[in-house]
């Protein structure tokens, strides 16, 4: 299968190779939490919800007292792949993504200013058409930020692949099922520093290299454009507190 | 942020703890005396009439893989409800009919008293009412779920999300359940030589050279449409469309649902402090008529902008 048209360089979607789909994101879209976002990459649109800090329900949970407890979940809606799901929450790959979704964000917020509290990070992946994980994760930054919770830098994530010997930025499901291999990659933007890497399948080290800045471009991309709408809804904020 | 003082006078069961309080310390801490002296203006701390619902809105196919699909917002609770047909063999007792599956979900974003591991209470409750309700109104005849008589016919699998739980969660519930149903336009399909069945999408339409087996892309006929309206009881007031803070005060709500030709389709009030006289079940079923012409409208609305683009 052509995913690149070799006449034209367009892929099927009709994108150029190191062209990214249309990002839209919104905050605040969940007025009971204390933080919320709803971020849309192409047909992916996801959206996280951030409660926190707060107390911690499970004790037992709690490991360390100088920090607040960070927690994840990641939960695809039935209809949001082309076939119904059967079991959108408990499965494997939902708790694999809601681990690496934890540790990323882990990594930029500053747990050791709250101790004895939990920070709630809830995603809802309401249509799924690849990367849902990276949307995941940028959603989760704007809903942090709408929280007002203290985070180093923000995180973005962005994946990128390899096909029909092109670099290929942003795969929607199409080509992310195609086989060839997929990186996803997440950083702390302004400190550009890599927080998150994971690939699967095979590829030559030079060739991961291209992949990858391609990815990290991809990420800075995003990262400018989560500014550009923390900036819009703090200029609201600020019409709206009369000052 | 200016603070506004408010003095404990006489009124409400809070005695005199403190002379004055800021206001939000006051609702969090008193909420029956808070809304008592609300309510004895005829107003809500959210500035509306007692008998006034929130601002309701539909917007109708905002989940592109699904069948059909809508998200309502009532106020601040959103709800988003998809349709998704899959084919089944029908039952023998019942063989021209499909069949419906109703979920109703309150995943964690939903709500802070939904945790993982700890999820909504309200939410089975909700879905079986939601079952019982569309079941009852027979707003969707199974027949037109049929497809070969005794061999293959239509399952619907309606799954709602809860997306924000702001009170009135069943009345958002049906109300994007029924504007799934409005908006949900079934495949085309066709039938193998081994007799099995599968969808044709549009793009291969022209192009193929199989039996369809429905001919248009049908959208269902629907009778009867049950729209409701959730009020919560105190003493003597009736309030309209509660919000969350609302409900979880004063804890008795009834939910009314009539439909549009008139009929009562179901009447629930499970339990609560405050007791139901005949008035008070009368004046309930007037304001659910008057919600059922406006919600009607809205939906009308929905519908003839979806067709416009």
């Amino acid at each position: 299968m052509e995913y690149v048209n070799p006449l034209t360089g367009l892929r099927i979607d009709g994108r150029r190779p190191t062209e990214m789909r249309h990002l839209k994101a919104q905050i605040g879209v969940v007025s009971k939490a204390d933080g919320s976002a709803l971020f849309e990459m192409g047909n992916t649109r996801v959206i996280a919800a951030v409660y926190g800090p707060r107390e911690v329900q499970n004790r037992g949970q709690q490991m360390n007292n100088n920090e607040a407890l960070v927690r994840c979940e990641y939960s695809m809606a039935n209809f949001s792949t082309g076939d119904r799901a059967r079991k959108p929450k408990g499965d494997r790959r939902s708790t694999e993504i809601s681990l690496v979704i934890r540790q990323t964000m882990e990594a930029c917020i500053l747990t050791k200013l709250m101790p004895r509290s939990q920070i709630d990070i809830f995603v809802q992946v309401l249509q799924a058409d690849g990367g849902t994980r990276s949307a995941c994760i940028n959603a989760a930054t704007l809903a942090l930020a709408d929280a007002g919770i203290p985070m180093r830098d923000i995180v973005t994530s962005c994946s990128a692949g390899y096909l029909c010997t092109m670099p290929l930025l942003d795969l929607n499901y199409a080509e992310d099922s195609a086989g060839g291999p997929d990186v996803t990659v997440g950083i702390l933007a302004k400190m550009d520093k890599v927080t998150l890497l994971q690939m699967d399948a095979k590829l030559p080290l030079d060739t991961f290299e291209t992949v990858m800045q391609l990815a990290i471009e991809g990420c800075k991309a995003i990262a400018q454009y989560i500014r550009e709408i923390m900036l819009q809804n703090t200029k609201q904020l600020e019409c709206r507190r009369g000052s | 942020m200016e603070t506004t003082q408010m003095t404990e006078g006489g009124g409400g069961g809070a005695t005199g703890i403190a002379a004055q309080m800021e206001v939000e310390a006051f609702r969090r801490l008193f909420p029956l005396p808070f809304y008592k002296r609300h309510l004895l203006e005829s107003v809500r701390p959210d500035a509306r009439a007692l008998d006034y619902a929130r601002d309701t809105t539909i917007s109708l196919g905002p989940v592109a893989s699904a069948d059909g699909s809508a998200l309502v917002k009532i106020g601040e609770t959103a709800m988003l409800a998809a349709i998704k047909l899959e084919v089944m063999t029908p039952s023998k007792e019942r063989p021209d009919e499909g069949s419906i599956v109703v979920e109703f979900y309150m995943p964690p974003i939903c709500s802070p008293m939904v945790r993982p591991g700890r999820p909504a209470e309200v939410a089975p409750v909700i879905s079986k009412q939601l079952l019982d309700v569309i079941r009852s109104s027979g707003m969707v005849n199974l027949k037109e779920l049929c497809l070969i008589s005794g061999k293959a016919s239509w399952i619907a699998y309606l799954d709602i999300y809860c997306l924000n739980a702001d009170g009135s969660l069943f009345d958002a519930a049906l109300l994007s359940a029924v504007a799934a149903f409005t908006h949900l336009q079934i495949p085309l399909v066709s039938v193998t030589e081994e007799g099995r069945v599968f969808t044709v999408s549009s793009e291969q339409e022209e192009k193929t050279k199989f039996e369809l087996v429905n001919k248009e892309k049908r959208k269902l006929s629907l009778s009867s449409i049950p729209f409701p309206l959730t009020c919560v009881i105190h003493e003597d007031y009736i309030l309209v469309d509660p919000t969350a803070e609302e409900e979880t005060v004063m804890e008795t709500s009834i939910t009314l649902v009539l439909d549009t030709l008139g009929n009562l389709v179901s009447i629930y009030k499970p339990g609560g402090v405050g007791l139901a006289s005949t008035e008070i079940m009368k004046e309930c079923i007037t304001r659910t008529k008057r919600r059922m012409q406006e919600l009607k409208t809205i939906l009308e609305e929905s519908v003839s902008v979806m067709e416009v683009d």
